[in-house]
């Protein structure tokens, strides 16, 4: 295990911190019970935080970041929140629900940076985060120590570059990784540096050994789609929605599903859909019942529903840069905007309804509470 | 007195008439921002990029035919001058540079990891004479099929082009590098102003375009590019000069041109935003930010881009990078988070810069 200490100033300079302890601007805190949603954002002076939302989308407590994060893993069982640094960022935040203990960072250790994404253990006692090294460009699954205040305590392989989304799924044991096959170093920004050379895929990890279940590459006309975000259906298939870095006029379709025991598939129709989508899915969710998923587009300013079964698109909405999504009651689902919308609707894309927090910008991910 | 009064009234009624004129002037439309953008910014750029790549390949021969000092200045002069021009267009990123990797393969820049040094050592060493033949370098990785690795073959002091066999391979790389120069410049000419090209699917923009539903959607990519721009030149050049940590080299730095880049960058993105006019809609009321602006560009333009002040500058204390550093992010957010919500361009938080 590399160093891992923390130039404490750095960070609060330059990197993803808490700025302070306390609970937060504004809002009383009621309890972990009332927070139904949990979102990054940027305020209106251009400060970046955490949001807590009750279900119809007003706020709760605002946790302030001294630098901009990106999704948000969560552990109910025990109240547990991990909010990562975006790409190519080197620091992660985790707090509790209920603010009743101080909130830690946690770093990936030197020569490694994190991707914005992790995943809790079933048990909650171990955290995964998407990540690199550095020197060799190759992706990892961080592993870290809850108890010990998310000391990190060991590396698997993703088995590819740029490991986005990662997912523990429902059997607890087996880590999906979206290997978005891009190269970027913290020196260079968010330069992609690989383009032409990436080797995309979607990897099944042991959580426990590390080892490789299963991987499906992206080859031939697929090559430059980058898988980055991943969610599973009630049947167990995980699907995921890319990013396509080719020719614009090529764009193939952006969602798609696959197992460690069934082959990558893409949603119909498999042409014209992703150019619709811009080439950009930016987040993935399943719905409570498991049955539809949902594929958020934010440079067209769509949500694409697709029902599991068939594979088939139910509905798409139309809200100007969407991103976030997260299921709502059984079947519908709840969409935030960086205009600071949060949108409920169902996945025919009815609008059940609507709630607009002034000078909120939402990041890219929603996560559901529950 | 009575002609002096009747000036004095006259000139008082001018400035009247003129306040009422600038006052009543509508801004430009979202159409004019986007005709004006591909007019006076995004096609003279292009169509310089590929007026300074045309020569290449000529000059390249003719240091490879007679090694002579003219020769190798002329090819080092109009070398100079294609990355200048590509300075300019770098952050044009959508359309046909985006289309085919084009972007890529005229400049790879930046390559932290050294993999255009590799690729080339491979090339060289298996010498595959098929390099020189038509298309063949464009099958090529990216990183050998443009500037960057042209920059490479020309500054090599072990291996200077020239006559002769020791420079026969180097010879036929570079050739094959200049022509795939001129073809990607080319290409994206064509591809911006040829019938149903690029130019016409941004002025035609509505329900039937594949890309672009409407106007706002063309003007948002124009400025979109914009901003990219500026988050280019301060991440990338400007950053790696205040964090000691960062080690990246600056563009083109075996040419010496780590300066000419800076100062094309900024002069191009400069003359993007006069073109888009986003102020015109600022409410007198925020007349600041008109001022803010122009000493942020004149903060910009006095800079060398390497710490030092630019021989044009205007002003006299050189910027320091960490002032140029926090004015390009500024500016970035100034046109993002406010003259583009005044312009009623909504330029999204996610679809900007999502992951």
């Amino acid at each position: 295990m590399n160093s891992m200490a923390i130039d404490r100033r750095s960070l609060l300079l330059g990197t993803l911190a808490f700025i302070g302890t306390a609970p937060m601007r504004g809002v009383v805190a009621k309890g972990a019970d009332d927070i139904a949603y949990v979102s990054t954002a940027r305020r209106a002076e251009g400060t970046y935080s955490v949001l807590l939302l009750r279900a119809d989308g007003s706020l709760i407590r605002d946790v302030p970041l001294s630098a901009r994060g990106h999704d948000i893993a969560i552990h109910r069982p025990s109240n547990n929140v991990a909010v990562f640094a975006r790409r190519p960022g080197t620091v992660g935040v985790a707090f509790d629900l209920d603010t009743t203990r101080p909130p830690h960072l946690f770093m990936p250790g030197e020569g490694r940076h994190y991707f914005g994404h992790g995943s809790f253990s079933q048990d909650g006692r171990l955290l995964y985060a998407s990540e690199a090294d550095i020197g060799s460009g190759q992706g990892l699954i961080g592993i870290y120590d809850v108890a010990s205040g998310f000391k990190k305590i060991g590396e698997h392989p993703s088995y590819g570059t740029g490991p986005h989304e990662i997912m523990l799924l429902a059997d607890g044991r087996t880590i999906a990784v979206g290997n978005g096959g891009l190269d970027t170093v913290p020196d260079a920004g968010r330069e992609n540096l690989n383009v032409d050379a990436m080797e995309p895929s979607l990897a099944f990890v042991d959580a426990v050994t590390g080892k490789l279940i299963a991987k499906h590459d992206m080859t031939g006309d697929l090559k430059s789609l980058s898988i980055r975000h991943v969610t599973q259906d009630a049947t167990g298939l995980v699907w995921f929605g890319a990013q396509w870095e080719g020719s614009p006029s090529e764009t193939p379709q952006l969602v798609g599903s696959a197992g460690p025991d069934r082959a990558l598939k893409l949603i119909e129709p498999q042409t014209k859909g992703g150019s619709d989508l811009k080439g950009y899915i930016g987040a993935m969710a399943v719905s409570a019942d498991g049955r539809t998923i949902a594929a958020s587009a934010p440079k067209a300013g769509h949500v694409l529903y697709v029902d599991t079964a068939t594979a088939k698109v139910v509905g798409q909405s139309n809200l100007k840069d969407v991103c976030g999504i997260a299921s709502h009651g059984d079947a519908d689902f709840a969409a935030s905007s960086g205009f600071g919308v949060v949108r409920y609707e169902t996945a025919q894309a009815s609008t059940i309804a609507e709630h607009e927090l002034q000078d909120i910008a939402f990041d890219n991910h929603l996560r559901r509470v529950g | 007195m009575i002609r002096k009064a009747m000036l004095t009234g006259f000139s008082i009624l001018a400035l009247i008439v003129q306040a009422a004129g600038a006052i009543a002037s509508e801004p430009i439309s979202h159409e004019g921002m986007v005709k004006a953008a591909i007019e006076k910014h995004i096609i003279p750029h292009f169509e310089a990029l590929k007026a300074a790549a045309v020569p290449l390949p000529a000059a390249v021969a003719n240091v490879c035919k007679t090694g002579s000092a003219e020769a190798n200045r002329a090819l080092s002069e109009q070398f100079d001058k294609a990355v200048i021009a590509y300075a300019g267009v770098d952050f044009l990123r959508f359309g046909p540079m985006l289309e085919k990797g084009r972007r890529e393969q005229l400049s790879f820049w930046p390559d932290p990891r050294g993999y255009l040094a590799r690729q080339m050592r491979l090339i060289l060493t298996k010498q595959d004479e098929t390099i020189g033949q038509p298309g063949a370098i464009g099958k090529q990785s990216a990183a050998v099929q443009g500037l960057t690795a042209l920059e490479i073959l020309i500054r090599d002091p072990d291996a200077p082009l020239g006559p002769g066999e020791p420079a026969r391979y180097h010879c036929l790389f570079a050739e094959a590098i200049a022509a795939n120069i001129v073809r990607l410049a080319s290409e994206i000419v064509t591809e911006w102003e040829k019938p149903g090209g690029w130019a016409e699917k941004m002025l035609h923009a509505g329900p039937e375009n594949d890309t672009y539903k409407n106007p706002s959607e063309a003007a948002v990519e124009v400025v979109k590019s914009l901003i990219v721009g500026l988050s280019l030149t301060a991440d990338l050049q400007i950053k790696p000069q205040i964090d000691p940590k960062i080690r990246l080299k600056p563009p083109y730095d075996k040419s010496g041109l780590q300066k000419p880049y800076y100062a094309a960058s900024i002069a191009s993105l400069h003359e993007l935003y006069k073109a888009l006019q986003l102020e015109d809609y600022l409410t007198p009321d925020k007349g600041w930010m008109k001022d803010w602006v122009a000493g942020t560009w004149r903060a910009l333009e006095s800079s060398d881009g390497a710490g030092g002040r630019a021989s044009h500058a205007e002003r006299d204390d050189p910027p320091t990078p960490r002032e140029v550093f926090d004015r390009a992010n500024g500016l970035r957010n100034m046109v993002s988070n406010r003259l583009s919500v005044a312009a009623k361009l909504t330029v999204g938080f996610n679809e900007l810069d999502g992951d």
